[in-house]
C-alpha cells in the first residue's frame, strides 16, 4: 500500500477540484480516487458536488484518502484539502483555491506565470502549480481533465501513473482505441509540464468571515417568490467559455438578425438608428460578452464573415463588449 | 458503521470481492445479483442513476431483468404493483416529487399484501423545487405499511437491498419494503463496498424464487380476486392483519440479519449504538448524518464527556423498545430530524422517541428536538457538535428551554436583499404592430403577415440575458424566436425541466414577465386554472388599476418529459378548451435528469437508459407522435417549428396567439438540439434540427381548425436529405449508420417515411 504524505486530523489526505461543468473534473475524480483506492490499495472516498449543473456551471469533485481501517464518516464537502486542482482559471475569482491547508499545493489551469496566479489570488504558504492543461487539450485534441490529472499525479506522488495508463486504456480502449494514445499523452504531458513555485508564508492575513446571506427567514419573499422581474442579468456567464468567443466586424455585418435568432444566451445588442434614406433600422451594436458562453452558433449562422471564432485572448472580452441596455429602474 | 474490512472479510462465510462504488450503484448492483423479473421505473434525481446502472448492465448483458419506462412514478408504481400480483419479484427506486406521485399506489401494494423492494433516494419536497438531500420524503412513508430500512452509506445499500427482499417475501411479513438512503450524500458517494462473490451465494441466501405457497395473479387453476370492495366490518380486519405483519416484520429482520451477519460479517440491528453503553448524551440523527456524528462522539469521550450515539437500521416498525433500552441512562438527547413534520411540534422521529420514552416510563431523560439539514444543507462537524452541547446544557439543568426549533435557518440582512432592477414591459414595445393575423372569411383560416426577422429584434426579449443553460442549448433560442411571433403581455408556466432549471435559480429569475412553475405532470391542469381566474376576474372587473392593457396571452412551456408525465392532464385540459398555448421543446430525451430516454426519443437513439452495446442497440421503440395526438382532441390549432425555419415558426406563434385568444387551446412542438446528451458540437444546433426537418423526420406543419397543411415540404423544394444525413450528425446515433445496425436504421427509415406520407395525404385531403 501506498503512504501518504501527510493526514489530517481524522487521518486523510484531501484533495478538492473545482470546475465547470464539460471540463471533465468528475471523471478526473473519478480516476484519481480508483488510482488510490483500488490501485494503491489505500481506502477513501469520493464524490461530486452535484446540483443540476449544466455543463459551463460550478463543479466540484472531493476525494479523501486515508490507510486502511482509518473510519470513514464524514461526507461533507472538503473544506481544508492538502491538494486543489482548479480546471479553470477564472474560478480562482470565487475563491476556488480556499482553504487550502499551510504547506498544500494549488494546481491551476493556466497560461500565466505561477508567481502572478499566487499575487492575484492572495495565495501564500503553499506552493502553486500551473499547467497549460487547456493549450495540451487542444494541441493533443482531449479534455482539459487528462492533462490536469497528468498533474495532479505528479503533485500526488504516492499514486502510480502506470496504473491511470491502464485505467485510461481500460475505460476508453475497447470503443475509441485512438483515443487512448492521446489521452495517455495530454496524460503525460500534464505530468511532465507542472511548474511548481514554493510561496512563503505571508503575514497573518485577516480571515474574512463567511458571508451572511442576505435573504433569510426575516425577509424572504413568502413561498419562495422571486419579486426581482429579470434579474438573472446580474449573473456573469464568461466562466462558461471554454476557450474560444465569437468576434464581431461590424464592417460585414448586414443585420440580418440570424445571430440573433441563433444565440441561446441573448447576448447581442441592437439599436434603432435612422438609414441613409432615414428610415428608422435595426443596427447590431455589438455582443454582450458577460452572457456569452462561447456555444459559436451565431457563427455558424452568420451569412458573411462579421462573425468570426477566435481563441479568446485576455482582455478581449473587456475591451470589444457592448453592454444591453437594461430598462432600469432609476436608483 | 466503521467498517472493518479485514476483519469482515475475514469473519464472513461467502466469497466476498471488493468494489468502490456508489449509493446508487450498491442499489442496482444488488438488484442485478438478484435478477428481479420486472423494475417498472421513471427518471427523478437523485435515484434516476439505479435504473441506468441496470441499463448499462443490461445492455452488456449482465442481467436479465425486464426494464420498463414508464411515464411518470403513479405509472411506474402501477408496472410494479401489476408486476407483483404476477408472482415474480419487483424493483424500483425513486425519491421526492416521484415518490409523491407514487403514493397513492403505496397502501394499495402494501394493503393487499405483494412483496416488492423500493429504494427511496431521500430528497427533499418541493415547492420550491430542490433536488437535494433530506428526508421530507421518507417521512411520508411513514403510514403507508411498507418496512423501512435505513442505509447511512453504500455499504449498507448494498446490504439492506438483499435483506429487503427477503424480508418483504418472508411468510410472516409478506409486505413491500422500502430501503432508504440519503440522496448525493449517499447516492453519489464512491466507497469501498465488500458484496458477495457468487450470485450463487445470494440467490442462496434470498432464496432461488420467491416462497411458494402464496396466491398470485396468473395461476389458471387458481384464480382469485385482488383488491375487492370491502366495507365495514372486514376492511379494520384486514388493516389489523397489516399491522400485525409490520410488527413481525422487527424479528424477522433480525432474523435475517443475524443470517447475513453469520455470512458477510456485516451486522446489522435494529439501532446502530456507538458507544452508547455508559453514554449520559446522546444524538440520534439517521443515515449519512448518523456516521458524521460518530466522529464528534470520539472527540468528546476524548475530552471526558460521556457521549454516544443512536441510530436506526429500521424505522418501520419504529425500534421503541429498542431506543427506551438505549436511553434508560441517559441524561439527555438531542433527536435531529432532517424533515419537519409541520405543526407538530417536533419531527417525527423527536415525537416518536418522546412517545417510546413516555410508553416505557422514562420521565427523566431529557429531550430536545431539532430539524435539520433540509434540502442538502451539510451536517458539518461544526453541527454535531452544537447537538451535543444542547444535550449536555439539558443535562446539565435537568431541563430543556427549547425542546422544539429549526437549527442552521438564517434571518437574512434586510439591508442587503435584492432589489427589483427592471421596469414593467413597455406594452408598446411588446405590441409592435409589425405582425398582423387576419381571419379569412371564405377559407376559415388565417393569414399572417410578418415582417422580416430584424425589425422584430426591436421587440424586447421576454426573458433576461444570465440564464444558465449549456453552451448552445437549443431551448432558448427555439423559445425567444417563438416569443417573437406573440404580441403583447404573457403569463407563462414552465414545467420542471432544463428550462425552469436555468432560468429560475433563486434568488435571481430570468423571466421578465410572470412565469410560475409546477411539476411537470400538471401544468397543463395548473395553467388552465390560472385562465380560468383570468377570465373570471376578469368579468368581475378586477384589473383595473393593474395596467392590464389587453388580454394576457398563456402559454405553457414543458419538455418532451412533461408530454410524457403530464400527457393526461395537457389532453384533459385541450378537451376542455382553455385559452391557453401549450409550446413543448422537444430534445428527444429527459435531458435534466441526465438524458433518459422519453417516449418522443426516437428509435435506437442512445439514452443513458437505452444504452448501446452487445444486448440492445438504443431505444427500442418508435418516438410518440405527440402533434397528433393532440390534433386528435380537436383543438383549433397545432403546429410543429424549428429554429432553422425562422419566419415559419414566427407566422405559427402569431397564428397561436390568436387562437389561443379567441378560440381555445393550441399546442405546438419544437425540435430543439441538445448538444451535451446529442453529443454533437455546441455550434451546430440549428444545422442538425435543419437536417431532421429535411430528411422529413420532423415535418414541419400545421392543423388549423382540423385541416393539415404541410408549410414546408423539402421534396417540393428539392431539399430533401436522407435521415442519415441528419443522424451522423450526432454521437447519440452514429451507431445507427453502422452496417450491423442497418435492419434498425431502415425500420426507422420505413417509420419516418409513413408518417410523411400520411402527412402528405392529410395535406391533400382536408378531410383526413
Amino acid at each position: 500500500m501506498a503512504v501518504l504524505p501527510e493526514v489530517n486530523q481524522l487521518g486523510f489526505f484531501e484533495i478538492r477540484l473545482e470546475s465547470i461543468g464539460g471540463l471533465g473534473a468528475n471523471l478526473a475524480g473519478k480516476m484519481l480516487a480508483e488510482a488510490g483506492i483500488i490501485g494503491a490499495g489505500m481506502d477513501g472516498v469520493s464524490f461530486s458536488s452535484y446540483g443540476s449543473e449544466k455543463k459551463g456551471s460550478p463543479v466540484k469533485a472531493h476525494i479523501r484518502f486515508c490507510e486502511m481501517g482509518t473510519p470513514i464518516r464524514s461526507a461533507t464537502p472538503i473544506e481544508h484539502p492538502h491538494v486543489i486542482g482548479i480546471f479553470h482559471e477564472a474560478l480562482l475569482k470565487s475563491g476556488a483555491a480556499s482553504g487550502v491547508l499551510p504547506g498544500g499545493i494549488v494546481l491551476v489551469n493556466s497560461a500565466r506565470e505561477a508567481a502572478r496566479i499566487a499575487d492575484e489570488a492572495v495565495l501564500s504558504g503553499c506552493t502553486v502549480a500551473v499547467l497549460d492543461a487547456t493549450r495540451i487539450a487542444l494541441e493533443e485534441k482531449n479534455k482539459v481533465n487528462m492533462a490536469m490529472l497528468g498533474g495532479l499525479f505528479r503533485l500526488c506522488g504516492f499514486l502510480d501513473p502506470a496504473f491511470m495508463k491502464d485505467v485510461i486504456a481500460a475505460s476508453l480502449g475497447k470503443k475509441y482505441p485512438q483515443a487512448v494514445e492521446q489521452a495517455v499523452r495530454a496524460f503525460e504531458r500534464g505530468y511532465a509540464e507542472v511548474e511548481m513555485l514554493e510561496v512563503a508564508p505571508a503575514a497573518e492575513l485577516p480571515l474574512a468571515p463567511a458571508a451572511a446571506a442576505p435573504l433569510g427567514y426575516l425577509n424572504q419573499p413568502l413561498g419562495g417568490m422571486v419579486v426581482t422581474p429579470g434579474s438573472s442579468l446580474l449573473k456573469d456567464l464568461s466562466v462558461s467559455r471554454s476557450g474560444m468567443l465569437p468576434a464581431f466586424d461590424r464592417a460585414t455585418c448586414i443585420d440580418c438578425a440570424q445571430c440573433d435568432t441563433a444565440c441561446p444566451d441573448l447576448c447581442f445588442v441592437w439599436e434603432e438608428q435612422p438609414d441613409k434614406r432615414g428610415r428608422m433600422q435595426m443596427v447590431l451594436q455589438g455582443i454582450d460578452y458577460q452572457y456569452c458562453k462561447g456555444c459559436l452558433k451565431c457563427v455558424e449562422a452568420c451569412p458573411t464573415e462579421s462573425l468570426s471564432r477566435m481563441l479568446e485572448q485576455e482582455g478581449y472580452a473587456a475591451a470589444h463588449q457592448v453592454k444591453h441596455r437594461f430598462d432600469l429602474i432609476e436608483a | 458503521m466503521a467498517i472493518d474490512y479485514s476483519k469482515e472479510v475475514r469473519a464472513g462465510r461467502v466469497k466476498q470481492r471488493m468494489v468502490y462504488e456508489s449509493g446508487n450503484e450498491m442499489a442496482a448492483y444488488a438488484a442485478h445479483q438478484i435478477d428481479y423479473h420486472i423494475m417498472g421505473y421513471f427518471p427523478i434525481s437523485p435515484s434516476t442513476e439505479v435504473a441506468q446502472h441496470l441499463d448499462l448492465m443490461k445492455t452488456e448483458g449482465k442481467h436479465g431483468i425486464r426494464l420498463v419506462p414508464s411515464d411518470g412514478e403513479h405509472s411506474s408504481a402501477g408496472i410494479c404493483y401489476g408486476a407483483s400480483t404476477g408472482g415474480g419479484r419487483v424493483f424500483n427506486a425513486t425519491s421526492a416529487q416521484g415518490y409523491l406521485y407514487m403514493m397513492e399506489q403505496m397502501p394499495v401494494q402494501s394493503g393487499t399484501r405483494f412483496p416488492m423492494v423500493l429504494n427511496l433516494v431521500c430528497r427533499s419536497v418541493s415547492g420550491p423545487l430542490n433536488i437535494h438531500g433530506d428526508h421530507s420524503d421518507l417521512y411520508f412513508a411513514l403510514n403507508t405499511g411498507w418496512p423501512i430500512l435505513m442505509c447511512r452509506d453504500p455499504q449498507a445499500v448494498y446490504d439492506m437491498n438483499l435483506m429487503a427482499l427477503k424480508l418483504a417475501e418472508d411468510p410472516e411479513v409478506r409486505l413491500p419494503v422500502m430501503v432508504a438512503y440519503d440522496g448525493y450524500f449517499t447516492s453519489h458517494q464512491k466507497r469501498r463496498v465488500q458484496t458477495f462473490e457468487d450470485r450463487a451465494d445470494v440467490m442462496a441466501f434470498v432464496g432461488e424464487k420467491p416462497p411458494e405457497g402464496f396466491a398470485h395473479a396468473l395461476d389458471r387453476e387458481n384464480p382469485i380476486t385482488i383488491g375487492p370492495y370491502m366495507n365495514e366490518p372486514d376492511y379494520i380486519n384486514n388493516r389489523y392483519q397489516m399491522s400485525q405483519a409490520m410488527y413481525r416484520a422487527e424479528s424477522v429482520f433480525e432474523r435475517i440479519s443475524a443470517e447475513y451477519f453469520e455470512l458477510t460479517g456485516r451486522e446489522y440491528p435494529m439501532l446502530d449504538l456507538y458507544r452508547m453503553d455508559d453514554a449520559e448524551v446522546a444524538v440520534f440523527v439517521m443515515n449519512s448524518a448518523s456516521e458524521s456524528i460518530k466522529d464528534i462522539v470520539d472527540e468528546l469521550r476524548s475530552q471526558g464527556v460521556r457521549a454516544g450515539s443512536i441510530a436506526p437500521n429500521m424505522i418501520r416498525p419504529f425500534p421503541q423498545r429498542q431506543i427506551a433500552e438505549a436511553l434508560k441512562n441517559v441524561k439527555a438527547i438531542t433527536v435531529g430530524d432532517r424533515a419537519d413534520s409541520c405543526g407538530a411540534h417536533g419531527g417525527n422521529m423527536l415525537n416518536e422517541i418522546k412517545a417510546a420514552l413516555f410508553t416505557y416510563g422514562n420521565s427523566s431523560t431529557q429531550v430536545v428536538g431539532r430539524i435539520y439539514g433540509l434540502g442538502g444543507k451539510e451536517f458539518m462537524a461544526e453541527d454535531g457538535r452544537h447537538f451535543f452541547e444542547l444535550a449536555i446544557e439539558a443535562a446539565r439543568k435537568n431541563a430543556v428551554d427549547v425542546p422544539f426549533d429549526f437549527y442552521g435557518h438564517t434571518p437574512g440582512d434586510p439591508a442587503k436583499a435584492p432589489k427589483r432592477l427592471l421596469k414593467p414591459l413597455n406594452f408598446d414595445a411588446l405590441k409592435t404592430g409589425l405582425i398582423t393575423v387576419t381571419p379569412n372569411e371564405e377559407t376559415g383560416k388565417l393569414a399572417v403577415k410578418i415582417p422580416p426577422l430584424r425589425s422584430l429584434t426591436k421587440k424586447p426579449k421576454r426573458l433576461a440575458p444570465g440564464h444558465g443553460a449549456c453552451p448552445g442549448c437549443g431551448i432558448f433560442s427555439g423559445l425567444e424566436l417563438f416569443f417573437k411571433g406573440i404580441e403583447g403581455d404573457i403569463v407563462t408556466l414552465f414545467h420542471t425541466g432544463c428550462a425552469m432549471v436555468t432560468t429560475t435559480g433563486y434568488p435571481h429569475s430570468s423571466h421578465k414577465a410572470t412565469y410560475l412553475h409546477n411539476l411537470f405532470q400538471n401544468g397543463a391542469a395548473t395553467l388552465s386554472g390560472l385562465v380560468e381566474m383570468f377570465w373570471e376576474r376578469k368579468r368581475r372587473g378586477e384589473f383595473e388599476g393593474m395596467g392590464l392593457q389587453e388580454d394576457f396571452t398563456f402559454v405553457m412551456v414543458t419538455g418532451d418529459g412533461g408530454m410524457d408525465i403530464g400527457m393526461g392532464p395537457a389532453i384533459g385540459a385541450a378537451l376542455r378548451g382553455h385559452r391557453m398555448i401549450i409550446v413543448e421543446y422537444d430534445n428527444e430525451g429527459y435531458m435534466n435528469t441526465g438524458a433518459q430516454l422519453s417516449y418522443s426519443t426516437p428509435l435506437g437513439h442512445r439514452t443513458s437508459t437505452s444504452g448501446v452495446g452487445k444486448q440492445q442497440q438504443g431505444k427500442s421503440f418508435h418516438h410518440k407522435d405527440t402533434a397528433q395526438i393532440m390534433a386528435a382532441t380537436g383543438i383549433p390549432y397545432v403546429f410543429t417549428g424549428s429554429e432553422a425555419f425562422p419566419q415559419d415558426l414566427v407566422k405559427k406563434a402569431a397564428k397561436a396567439q390568436w387562437y389561443a385568444q379567441n378560440a381555445g387551446l393550441v399546442y405546438g412542438k419544437i425540435l430543439i438540439a441538445c448538444p451535451l446528451n446529442w453529443m454533437s458540437p455546441d455550434d451546430q444546433g440549428a444545422v442538425i434540427v435543419d437536417a431532421a426537418v429535411s430528411s422529413n423526420f420532423f415535418p414541419l406543419y400545421e392543423v388549423e381548425q382540423g385541416i393539415t397543411t404541410i408549410t414546408y415540404d423539402p421534396e417540393a423544394k428539392n431539399k430533401k436529405v436522407p435521415v442519415s444525413d441528419w443522424l451522423k450528425r450526432m454521437g447519440k446515433t452514429r451507431h445507427l449508420l453502422k452496417p450491423e445496425n442497418e435492419a434498425a436504421l431502415q425500420e426507422f427509415e420505413r417509420e419516418v417515411d409513413r408518417r410523411w406520407n400520411r402527412l402528405k395525404a392529410k395535406h391533400e385531403h382536408p378531410d383526413l
